[in-house]
């Protein structure tokens, strides 16, 4: 079996267990939602609509979700041991990662999907360039992916690891959040020249972070 | 397998002398910032700020960068030695981040009127800052050695896609940092000699300074290897 395969067999596992028990899924839909309709209050109807506020809203939101829905996935896997079966598995190190990482996207997909249709519902926000903004939010999940991963793996059977994972995670998203945030409101705001920039700039986070996820990650483990 | 013995660092012999050298030339640089160099025409003697802001900078790319290697060296070759050098510099290196980071401030008050603002340079220094005090949490939280080498090793290598980002985000955006002084592509530094001088002298004293506060760190890291390991 060849590496690519390697990873989505365990990204599939993960959907699998995700769909059997959508814990992780649901608390992070909850969580997200809860939190667009907080910050639209805390902002005031007025201000909630502005392009700046609306996207920065959003990505805070699916930040955090990402934290969750990646922090139930390896607690799901510390559970019952079921991470060390994994490592075990010839290639496992190596697929581990690539997998979680996969795995994490379609769900972030599902959540950024509802929270920015709950956004654009509860803010009734004016989209001017709807396909713009589509893909501002599939780069910047592609981007967020690989870091919260790779900090997750990072924190593993380390103590107080829920903490340790967003102090970890924060500082490192800082430049993916500003150019997620300014392309989702450029987008809105119709500036299609800056949408595809920051897009372009999502990408090459993306790839530079997963590649640094897929090198290192095998090492990461005794 | 893991090496328990703690073998002396060689440099670890400098000890004493490096100290000394340290603490005399950083009263040296002292007194040529606070008293021979002349005061700035235009910013006055705040611009002595300078003096401790500008050799604090370079130390925190220095002392992030010695992570890095000392990281990639303990994954490579799993020697503990190459974790006590890592684990040492970002401790020193967070200490200098944070020198840097209040000096900057202290000159950005009668300057720019302000103690902070979202100048991008300023912004990825903190990310950077943070960064490694997470490096430090990291390591404190773990308990089993080998894991917690290895673990902040690797974080250690990921960091370091920061510093560059760092440096260049003052050229890549549109930032109210003021632009390089000395190391300026395609022209000469616009400084003063005197104040090219001092500041020349402050980055060496603070560069032995750091080294002094690397070797002290290192040596109870060592011992504490050495009572962790056998």
């Amino acid at each position: 079996m060849s590496a690519p395969q390697r990873a989505l067999l365990i990204a599939a596992r993960e959907l699998f267990a995700e769909r059997a028990h959508p814990d992780g899924l649901a608390a992070a839909l909850t969580f997200t939602g809860l939190l667009v309709l907080l910050e639209s209050l805390a902002f005031g109807p007025g201000r909630a609509r502005e392009p700046d506020v609306a996207s920065a809203a959003f990505w805070i939101a699916v930040t955090f979700a990402a934290i969750l829905v990646a922090t139930r996935s390896f607690d799901r896997e510390l559970e019952d041991d079921a991470i060390d079966g994994v490592l075990a598995l010839p290639g496992g190190r190596d697929a581990l990662y690539a997998g979680k990482v996969v795995a994490l996207i379609v769900v972030l997909a599902i959540v950024a999907t509802t929270t920015g249709l709950l956004s654009v519902f509860v803010n009734s926000l004016d989209v001017a360039l709807g396909a713009h903004l589509v893909l501002v939010t599939v780069v910047g999940v592609l981007a967020l992916a690989p870091v919260i991963v790779l900090v997750s793996l990072l924190a593993l059977r380390v103590r107080a690891r829920v903490a340790i994972v967003p102090i970890l995670a924060f500082p490192m998203l800082v430049p993916q959040l500003v150019a997620a945030t300014s392309g989702a409101a450029a987008a809105l705001a119709g500036d299609a020249t800056a949408a595809l920039g920051w897009s372009a700039l999502l990408v090459v986070f993306a790839l530079v972070y997963a590649l640094l996820g897929v090198t290192l990650t095998p090492g990461a483990f005794d | 397998m893991i090496e328990t013995t703690a073998a002396p660092f060689p440099t670890l012999r400098l000890r004493p002398w490096l100290g000394i050298v340290a603490a005399a030339s950083a009263a040296i640089a002292t007194w040529m910032a606070l008293v021979w160099a002349p005061t700035d025409a235009v910013q006055g003697d705040v611009y002595r700020v300078i003096y401790v802001h500008v050799p604090a900078a370079w130390l925190a790319y220095l002392a992030f960068f010695i992570v890095f290697l000392a990281s990639v060296g303990w994954l490579w070759t799993r020697r503990p030695w190459f974790d006590a050098l890592a684990v040492s510099s970002a401790e020193v290196g967070v200490l200098f981040t944070g020198v840097f980071i209040v000096a900057g401030s202290i000159w950005a008050k009668p300057t720019w009127g302000v103690w902070w603002t979202w100048d991008p340079r300023l912004v990825t220094t903190t990310v950077m800052f943070a960064m490694y005090l997470g490096y430090l949490l990291l390591r404190s939280l773990s308990t089993d050695f080998t894991r917690r080498a290895t673990r902040a090793a690797v974080l250690g290598v990921i960091a370091v896609v920061d510093i560059p980002i760092v440096h260049l985000s003052v050229l890549w955006m549109n930032s109210l940092h003021q632009l390089p002084t000395v190391a300026r592509i395609g022209a000469g530094p616009a400084l003063d000699a005197s104040m090219g001088m001092t500041l020349g002298i402050s980055v060496v004293a603070f560069t032995l300074v750091y080294f002094a506060l690397l070797i002290e760190r290192m040596d109870i890291e060592r011992r504490r290897q050495a009572a962790l390991l056998g």
